[in-house]
């Protein structure tokens, strides 16, 4: 038999703000990310292959379980549209599901199953169709033998829909529960209602009340009170006096001293209310704080190749912007505009003043097809503002930081864009596709070729931005 | 690369062996009956070994022009190096991706039957 | 900050309605306009419907605030927290030295 998963973006979007950086089927549930539970159901189930298909993203969950040699099972990964029903997804699958008993499982949903139990058999009973459904997903076979008329006993099978934090949490806490779990979890558990993940340093004067469920990586500083009811995932830091009661919290977070956190759920620098949905953000390290992974080198080394290709591009560019801006500002053909933009992700927008050249008569010709529209910009390169060649600049809406959430991780601006690069169509949603490329495959030396194809198909570039 | 074209179930199918990318995307691009006409066309992609932006660039050219005069593109069999590459770039938004060419080939007819 | 004297029930009360933000950037304002109002008053009453987000900094500056009325003998009752505000109460356990109050009206009933 063979595992379909399907899960589509609309199941999960509610997530996406509440933990963002958390693909959905990596969210852990008492320290165990989701996709593990289907895949260790579907193991329990008998199948011997498992296919996550999904409309949105799968690379985070790739990456996670590549090739499921972890598990001994084939796992593979599929891309569907967000209007495919189901007929369309099995046909767009047909290679996979093709003479094989396919147990599908589509929506985001849990299935709470009893590892004690015989799945096997009671699939192997069980004709084709739908055999288990809640308001967020469903469980069904196709092409499954015809009924057998045997008497199978009852086995706890259930699906719960992930479909609000609340859910969340209680799933979470119910988990945490079970004297001996229906699920596999990770740590130790020499003792019931007791996981105790490596490396975790508990302080003598510390107190640890069942149930609690500890991650790797974890110090608990002098004073603090973990549980009754305390999930603390993977890098986690408890600082002194704390207590941590009813609660959830994902990894790489820091709780600050004397804090009490009770039936919340933090995350990084996030504090949320799972009743309410409520959440918010501290800016205060003395409180919450991400505990961040250290940048990389490979940034550092990528903004120093782009300041010395800067810098050379100035030295090439510098006499004929001495010599035709101030022509072109009397005839009035260069336009400057200033413009709030965003750089990275990860900042502040910063204004950035922009030229545009009429491009009408030699002269600015001339100066658009040597890009000197661009040529202030080059400075900014050196300020660390702009990548030399990055993404098109995205004009900052709001003055706040509040509209970074829309930015995604690998976006950052450059004075010439890979679009140009690779003279993709400049509008419509398109180079985000040529953008993510090079946010994965680039390096420093591919971006200066690229700068290079970027200033060439400049020339011949009969409009300006 | 080579490019060939066979007809499966009344559909054009265009199958791509080796590289695609900046060397060769422009012979891509200029194939004809991958252009010409506004029937649908299914790419097979399970010689294709390696694909990069610029190859990219030149599908997703392809799947505008030919949406333009009302066909369709559909790919059928990427590997998962391939697959990889629609995936970082979250392409695979603008395709119809199918792990088989035959079953490519019968949903590009069934919604040429709905034109 | 808005700071006026209410002696509506026989008790001068010192009604502050802070808004906006209270962090390290607006903490001393905070803390040198209470010195001005204590020459005024001993009670006060902080309404914080209109207060958006609070850090330990501010809330260090709240509980100043508090310790200084105590210490002539007043008090400071807070009223209005908005459900992020008194998160941050609850994490800090701030909310066990301060009474809370739903809104000003029965913030001022207690006195």
């Amino acid at each position: 038999m063979k595992t379909l998963i399907i899960v589509k973006e609309k199941d999960y979007e509610w997530l996406g703000p509440v933990f963002p950086g958390i693909h959905p089927l990596l969210l852990p549930i008492c320290n165990k990310p989701f996709a593990e539970f289907l895949i260790d159901f579907s193991v329990l189930a008998g199948s011997e292959a498992i296919r996550f298909v999904s409309d949105g993203p799968l690379g985070d969950v790739e990456q996670y379980c590549e090739n499921g040699n972890r598990w001994g099972i084939a796992i593979s990964y599929g891309s569907i549209l967000e209007n495919d029903d189901l007929q369309m997804i099995i046909e767009k699958n047909q290679r996979y599901c093709v003479e094989e008993k396919v147990l599908i499982v589509s929506g985001y949903v849990f299935i709470q199953y009893d590892r004690q139990h015989d799945y096997k058999t009671l699939l192997a009973s069980l004709p084709d169709g739908e055999f288990l459904s809640s308001n967020h997903g469903s469980l069904r076979l196709r092409g499954a033998r015809p009924a057998v008329h045997e008497t199978i006993d009852r086995v706890p099978l259930s699906l719960t829909g992930l479909d609000s934090l609340d859910v969340y949490y209680r799933l979470s806490m119910e988990i945490l529960s079970y004297a001996s779990s229906p699920y596999v979890l990770p740590g130790y558990n020499n003792e019931e209602y007791c996981h105790i993940g490596r490396n975790v340093v508990i302080s003598k004067s510390s107190e640890i009340r069942k149930p609690v469920m500890i991650g790797n990586n974890v110090q608990i500083f002098e004073g603090s009170i973990l549980g009754p009811g305390a999930v603390i995932g993977s890098n986690v830091i408890i600082d002194r006096e704390c207590t941590v009661t009813d609660s959830i919290v994902l990894e790489n977070t820091y709780i600050g001293e004397h804090l009490e956190v009770q039936n919340r759920i933090a995350a990084g620098n996030i504090l949320i209310d799972p009743e309410s949905g409520i959440s918010i953000v501290m800016d205060d390290p003395h409180l919450l704080a991400g505990i961040k992974k250290t940048g990389s080198g490979k940034k550092v080394f990528q903004s120093f190749v782009h300041s010395i290709a800067a810098l050379f591009l100035i030295a090439l560019l510098l006499i004929p912007f001495l010599l035709l801006s101030p022509i072109l500002i009397l005839q009035g053909k260069w336009k400057r505009s200033k413009n709030s933009y965003y750089t990275s992700g990860a900042r502040k927008p910063v204004t950035l003043t922009t030229t545009t050249i009429e491009r009408k008569g030699i002269l600015s010709t001339l100066a658009g097809a040597i890009s000197l529209d661009r040529f202030t910009l080059l400075f900014s390169v050196f300020a660390g503002k702009l990548a030399l060649i990055g993404s098109l600049p995205v004009v900052a809406r709001h003055a706040g930081s509040m509209d970074l959430n829309t930015i995604e991780s690998w976006y950052h601006a450059g004075v010439f864009s890979y679009a140009e690069a690779e003279d993709w169509p400049v509008n419509g949603g398109d180079t985000a596709i040529v953008e993510r490329y090079f946010a994965v495959h680039g390096n420093p030396f591919l971006d200066i070729s690229m700068t290079i194809k970027a200033f060439f198909n400049r020339i011949h570039e009969t409009k300006t931005l | 690369m080579i490019i060939s074209e066979k007809i499966c179930n009344s559909i054009s199918v265009i199958t791509l062996q080796g590289t695609l990318d900046a060397s060769t995307a422009s012979t891509l691009k200029t194939f004809k009956p991958a252009l010409a006409a506004s029937s649908p066309i299914v790419i097979d992609f399970s010689r294709v070994d390696f694909l990069d932006s610029s190859g990219l660039g030149a599908l997703v050219g392809i799947a505008r022009e030919k949406r333009s005069k009302g066909g369709e593109v559909t790919l059928a069999c990427l590997n998962n190096k391939v697959r990889k590459v629609f995936e970082i770039t979250q392409a695979y938004k603008l395709f119809d991706i199918f792990d088989d060419v035959e079953a490519a080939t019968l949903h590009a007819e069934k919604k040429q039957g709905h034109l | 900050m808005n700071f006026h004297v209410d002696a509506s029930t026989g008790k001068t009360l010192g009604l502050v309605e802070l808004s906006g933000r209270l962090d390290a950037a607006n903490r001393s304002e905070l803390l040198k306009s209470f010195a001005l109002w204590q020459q005024q008053v001993d009670l006060f009453i902080f309404n914080c419907t209109k207060l958006d987000m609070i850090d330990s900094s501010g809330l260090g500056a709240i509980v100043a605030c508090l310790r200084k009325a105590l210490e002539r003998n007043g008090d400071l009752k807070l009223a209005g927290l908005n459900p992020k505000v008194s998160m941050v109460f609850e994490l800090t356990k701030a909310n066990k030295l301060f009474s809370i109050f739903p809104d000003t009206g029965s913030a001022i009933q207690s006195f």
